[in-house]
C-alpha cells in the first residue's frame, strides 16, 4: 500500500479547505470499505492524502425534517439505514435494500455515502490493469470476460456497472443529494449525483462529486399517499455479494389503478438505470399479476449486451415480473 | 499520452465492415495464395497488403486495374458503421484535423468517402496511389503533408499489422475493438489505447486533453 497522509478536520468547511489545497490527490475517507481497498490495490486513482471525515459532527443521522420527510446525513452507517425504524415506517423498500448491501459487517463499517460515490468493482480495475479509471487507455471488461461487473446496456469508454444499491432504491423515492462545495451548498437528485462513467477533474468516474466536494446529506421527500414498493437483487451469492441486477419499484396507487411509477434498474448498467419506457407504459394501468408480460415486452430495448453479459437483461425482466407480481399480491 | 491533434483513418474495419471476398480473390490471383473464406474483411485485406509489400514488386497495369475492380467491388459492399457520422462531425466540431491513410487505390477510396457522404468530414485522404505505397506509406505521407508531429497522432487499427505500422511511424495506436475475441488478443501488442465504438472516440481526446492540463 502506497504511503498515505490522514487529516482530520472537524467541520466541513475545514475538510473543503483541505481537499482544496490537495487537489485531486486528495479523498474523503468515511466508512473506508472502498476507499481502503483501492489503497490496498494501488490504484493510480487512489488518493494520497486521505480526509477523514468522521470527526466531523452532523454527518451521522437519520432524521424527520418539518415536512415529513427524512434526512440522512452520509456518514451513517449502512447498518443504521437498515436498522432504523422511522426508514422502515416511511420507506421500507429502501431499509430492503440497505440489508442486502453487502454483509452484516461490511453495513457496520461502510456509510451511505460510501456507497453512493463508491468506485466500481471491475476485476480489471481491482486487479492492477491499465485501464480507464487507473491510467490507461483501454476497458478490458469490453473485451474480457464481462459476464458479472460490466454493462450491458452499452457504455462510454469505461464499461463497468455502477455497484451502488443505495441509490437505486432512493431514486424511486425521488431523493436528493446536498453537497457541501467552496461555493456553498449544492443540492442535486440522485440520478445527477450518478449519471455513469463521465470525466470530472481530468478522470473517468460514476459520479459528480469534484475533488473539492464532500456530500454530506441525502433528502428524502415525505412519503406520496398509495406507495406500494419492492426491492430486488440477484447476486451469485445469497449475501456479500453485488447485484448482477437488481429492480428498485415505486408505484403510486389510487385504489388499482396506477397513478404514478418509478422503475429503476441497478448492476446492468454504468448508473442506476431508471426505465421510463416501463414507466409510462404502467402508469394509468390496473395493477394486476397480467401486466408482468407486457410491461417485460417494453422494458431495456436499449439493451447493448458484451459477449458474456446477455443473461443480466433476462434476470433484470425477471425481477421486473416477480416485482409486479409481488406489488400486485400486496395491493 | 500527448494531446491529440490529427486522426488517420483506415476504412478498412474502422469505419465499415469490408467483405473478405474480394481480398481473398486479389491474393489467389495475384499471388497464388488460397482463400480463406473465415477470414474477417479486415484481415483479408491486410493479409493482401503483406503479399504485396514482401512480393516488392511494382504491379503491372493490368493487376492494378484488376486491384481497382475488386476493391471498388468491396467498398460497394461494404457497412459503414452506424457511429461514424455523428462521430466524425463531433471530432471536426472539436477542431480535430482527419484523415484518410489507406493503401487502397485512389478510385476505391474516393468511391468510399463518396458513396457514403464522408467526403467532407476529412482534411486529406492518402491513399496507395498519392502516398505511392501501401501500409506505412499513406501515413507517412499524411503526417508529412499535414506537418503533424506524430506523437499528436492516432491511428485507428483493428489488426495486427496495423498495430505494428502505428509503432513503426510513431503515432499513437487506437485499437477499434469490433471483435472482443480479436481485441483480447491484439491487447497484448501495447496499443496506445482502445474504444469499442466510434462514438467514444471524443471522449477519449477530452480526457488525454484534460489530463495534460490536470497531473491524472
Amino acid at each position: 500500500m502506497k504511503k498515505i497522509s490522514i487529516y482530520r478536520p472537524t467541520s466541513v468547511d475545514e475538510a473543503i479547505q483541505i481537499l482544496s489545497e490537495h487537489g485531486t490527490e486528495a479523498g474523503v475517507y468515511a466508512g473506508g470499505t472502498d476507499l481502503l481497498i483501492r489503497l490496498k490495490n494501488r490504484l493510480k486513482q487512489a488518493p494520497t492524502y486521505l480526509v477523514d471525515i468522521k470527526k466531523i459532527e452532523n454527518l451521522r443521522y437519520i432524521k424527520e425534517d418539518e415536512q415529513g420527510g427524512v434526512l440522512i446525513g452520509a456518514a451513517t452507517k449502512i447498518a443504521e439505514v437498515a436498522n432504523s425504524d422511522l426508514l422502515k415506517q416511511k420507506y421500507p423498500m429502501l431499509v430492503q435494500a440497505a440489508n442486502m448491501i453487502s454483509s452484516p459487517e461490511l453495513r457496520n463499517a461502510s456509510t451511505l455515502g460510501g456507497d453512493l460515490l463508491q468506485e466500481v468493482w471491475c476485476q480489471y480495475l481491482r486487479g492492477g490493469y491499465s485501464c480507464w479509471r487507473n491510467g490507461g487507455y483501454l476497458c478490458y471488461g469490453a473485451i474480457g470476460d464481462n459476464s458479472y461487473y460490466h454493462s450491458a446496456m452499452g457504455g462510454r469508454l469505461c464499461y463497468a456497472v455502477y455497484p451502488g444499491d443505495a441509490a437505486t432504491a432512493l431514486i424511486p423515492y425521488d431523493a436528493r443529494a446536498r453537497l457541501a462545495t467552496p461555493r456553498g451548498v449544492k443540492e442535486l437528485s440522485i440520478e445527477q449525483l450518478v449519471p455513469g462513467d463521465l470525466m470530472v477533474d481530468g478522470r473517468i468516474q460514476s459520479h459528480v462529486v469534484r475533488y473539492n466536494e464532500i456530500l454530506t446529506e441525502v433528502v428524502l421527500p415525505p412519503p406520496k399517499p398509495g406507495v406500494r414498493a419492492s426491492f430486488e437483487k440477484l447476486r451469485p451469492r445469497g449475501v456479500w455479494d453485488f447485484a448482477m441486477a437488481s429492480l428498485a419499484m415505486c408505484l403510486q396507487l389510487q385504489g388499482q389503478t396506477i397513478d404514478d411509477a418509478r422503475v429503476v434498474f441497478g448492476g446492468i448498467s454504468g448508473k442506476p438505470l431508471r426505465e421510463t419506457a416501463v414507466e409510462n407504459f404502467l402508469k394509468g394501468k390496473t395493477l394486476s399479476p397480467s401486466l408482468k408480460d407486457d410491461a417485460i415486452a417494453v422494458a431495456l430495448a436499449n439493451a447493448a449486451p458484451l459477449k458474456y453479459n446477455a443473461t443480466k437483461i433476462d434476470m433484470a425482466k425477471g425481477l421486473l415480473a416477480s416485482g409486479l407480481d409481488k406489488l400486485s399480491a400486496t395491493a | 499520452m500527448e494531446v491529440i491533434e490529427g486522426i488517420l483513418i483506415e476504412p478498412v474495419g474502422c469505419l465499415a465492415e469490408f467483405p473478405s471476398g474480394p481480398f481473398l480473390e486479389l491474393a489467389f490471383r495475384l499471388f497464388n495464395r488460397k482463400r480463406k473464406a473465415s477470414q474477417s474483411g479486415s484481415r483479408a485485406y491486410w493479409h493482401l497488403l503483406n503479399l504485396v509489400q514482401s512480393a516488392g514488386k511494382n504491379l503491372e497495369e493490368s493487376e492494378k486495374k484488376l486491384v481497382e475492380t475488386l476493391e471498388l467491388e468491396a467498398v460497394a459492399a461494404a457497412n459503414v458503421y452506424e457511429d461514424v457520422v455523428p462521430a466524425l462531425a463531433e471530432l471536426n466540431g472539436m477542431g480535430i484535423k482527419l484523415f484518410i491513410a489507406t493503401s487502397l487505390s485512389g478510385a476505391a477510396t474516393k468511391c468510399f468517402l463518396e458513396r457514403h457522404s464522408l467526403s467532407e468530414f476529412f482534411s486529406g485522404s492518402w491513399s496507395s496511389e498519392n502516398s505511392k505505397g501501401v501500409k506505412a506509406a499513406p501515413l507517412e505521407a499524411a503526417i508529412a503533408g499535414a506537418s503533424l508531429n506524430p506523437s499528436h497522432v492516432m491511428f485507428l487499427v483493428d489488426t495486427l499489422e496495423g498495430l505494428k505500422i502505428a509503432h513503426t511511424v510513431g503515432v499513437q495506436s487506437i485499437l477499434m475493438m469490433n471483435d472482443p475475441d480479436d481485441a483480447r488478443r491484439l491487447a497484448m501488442h501495447n496499443p496506445s489505447g482502445g474504444i469499442v465504438s466510434l462514438h467514444e472516440l471524443p471522449d477519449f481526446i477530452r480526457l488525454v486533453a484534460a489530463e495534460n492540463s490536470t497531473s491524472r
